[in-house]
């Protein structure tokens, strides 16, 4: 079956994210100098302009910080999926972090939902990490 | 050193508006300003600044409007220029800097689109490739999330925001250029109405617009020369959160509209106390409330409580945005409210001027608000009637 939703396209910054992917690993630049864990990628951190990075991996453990329900389609490729839900997943190592929640009625979920990443499989070449609520 | 009542919006282009067919966004650009240098009572030569509000992708087979483009259909060569493209609110303190500088002796700032007629509706661009993998289009997500998370946070929800939608629509029914004006909205019709992105519906989001807006700026001198009463700026800020809302800590609160606040009422010297009524950006109806709490009209959780009972409408003890605004006159981003202010201020507002007419004082100051992006940056400027 044809996936119809809109492919990553990696980026020189964003690579490494997308290969970790593609293993089923959520990874992301941690700052050397200061610690933050970045997210989106970026050659310096944000917290105190340092280019001194390592990549670590994340637990996929975090919770719910805001969602979205859309009713409305805004591309082809996500029709037969209205209602869905996005929401920004507060990781546990500090990251906000778009995705989508699954495994749950939109009218069942709410902020502060403790949640787990799960794998899609949409190609040979990526996979995407979402969120399913830790019952 | 300040520029408080220095600087003056001396001239105002307005343009057919609403669903107008067979009209480049150009063109709505070149009449907003010819009929606000009209307004003005100058000529075109006199014009040596242009700013054009924002970019936008062309469509059809229109031009990649810049402000170029803007120059040349109307006759201008500006001493400066510019154009912004990601909704940065810049543009009002931009020319007061030029002035300031005496580059510029009238600085003209424009909006134009023409989206319901020539084009594809912005909002469905796909700006970004990672988001767009996930489902996440749009302006209204972007505030839907902001919104929920304020639910979470504090007292609020479509209960407050029903105020904002029906109060604002009583205005754009005395409006007779609203893209409202024959539509009227209850509570019940907000609750019937379909969800866009939850907790958004349909009331609760701007409306869109094909047309142009547009006002020049000038000094208070050189303002006491020309047609109109002299509007001036009394204080003016801007703040910039500027992170993407998907990594914002700011979605209920305090936004940029707190420091860009302080900084204005700062400038001008007064208080809340002193505001006659208030035009503030409403591409959401949940923006209207987070600028309100963050400009400190009432905390966090009191929203409903001051909302209730009609209080921005017609009658109200704090009327806001009196031409129905974003949500219910017509889509000109910041300009919506500058120009309404200003045309509230000269008395030129016909069934809905404040004063008599809609059972309030005649105002003298006025607050005004622009935000752009998902709360990423916000401006205010006080103006008043000298």
């Amino acid at each position: 079956m044809t996936y119809l939703k809109p492919l990553p396209q990696p980026n020189a910054d964003d690579k490494f994210f997308w290969d970790g992917c593609r293993e089923h690993r959520l990874l992301f630049q941690k700052c050397r100098n200061c610690g933050l864990v970045r997210w989106p990628p970026s050659i310096i951190c944000p917290g105190c302009q340092s280019r001194d990075t390592r990549v670590i991996e994340a637990t996929g453990n975090g919770k719910i910080y805001t969602y979205a329900v859309y009713h409305q389609a805004y591309h082809p490729g996500f029709e037969h999926e209205v209602p869905y839900t996005t929401a920004v997943i507060e990781l546990g190592e500090g990251p906000h972090f778009l995705s989508n929640i699954v495994g749950c009625e939109p009218d069942k979920i709410k902020c502060d939902m403790p949640v787990k990443v799960i794998w899609e499989d949409i190609t040979p070449e990526f996979s995407l990490p979402k969120f399913r609520p830790i019952l | 050193m300040t520029i408080k009542d220095k600087y003056a919006i001396a001239g105002l282009g307005y343009t057919p508006q609403g669903r107008i067919a067979d009209r480049t966004a150009l063109s709505f650009h070149a009449e907003a300003i010819s009929n606000a240098i009209n307004d003005a009572g100058l000529k075109a030569r006199d014009i040596d600044g242009l700013i054009c509000y924002r970019h936008f992708p062309s469509s059809g087979g229109e031009p990649d409007v810049t402000p170029y483009l803007v120059a040349q259909q109307v006759g201008l060569t500006p001493g400066v220029l510019s154009q912004e493209a990601n909704c940065a609110r810049s543009q009002l303190l931009n020319a007061l800097g030029w002035l300031e500088m005496g580059l510029c002796k009238y600085v003209v700032i424009s909006y134009a689109h023409n989206p319901l007629s020539g084009g594809d509706f912005f909002a469905r661009a796909v700006d970004n490739l990672t988001k767009a993998v996930f489902g996440q289009f749009g302006a209204t997500a972007g505030y839907a999330m902001a919104a929920r998370r304020a639910m979470h946070t504090f007292h609020t929800g479509p209960e407050t925001w029903k105020h904002i939608a029906v109060d604002q629509r009583k205005w754009a029914n005395l409006n007779p250029i609203a893209q409202m004006q024959n539509r009227t909205l209850t509570f019940e019709d907000y609750y019937k109405s379909k969800w866009v992105v939850e907790p958004l519906r349909v009331p609760d989001n701007c409306l869109i617009t094909d047309g142009g807006r547009a006002c020049i700026v000038t000094t208070v001198e050189r303002a006491r020369d020309l047609k109109h009463p002299v509007v001036a700026v009394m204080g003016i800020g801007q703040h910039n959160t500027a992170y993407e809302i998907e990594q914002s800590l700011n979605m209920a609160g305090p936004t940029g509209a707190r420091q860009s606040g302080e900084k204005a009422f700062d400038m001008a010297g007064i208080t809340l106390s002193d505001i006659d009524a208030c035009e503030i950006y409403d591409c959401f109806t949940y923006t209207v409330e987070i600028t309100l709490q963050d400009y400190g009209f009432f905390k966090p959780g009191e929203g409903e409580d001051w909302f209730k009972g009609g209080t921005i409408g017609p009658g109200g003890r704090m009327p806001v945005n009196t031409s129905g605004g974003l949500l219910s006159e017509a889509y000109f981003m910041g300009l919506t409210q500058l120009t309404e202010a200003v045309m509230q201020l000269r008395g030129r507002c016909g069934k809905r001027q404040l004063g008599p007419e809609t059972g309030t004082g005649t105002p003298e100051i006025i607050l005004c608000s622009d935000n752009g992006a998902i709360l990423q940056t916000h401006a205010t400027v006080i103006l008043r009637r000298l």
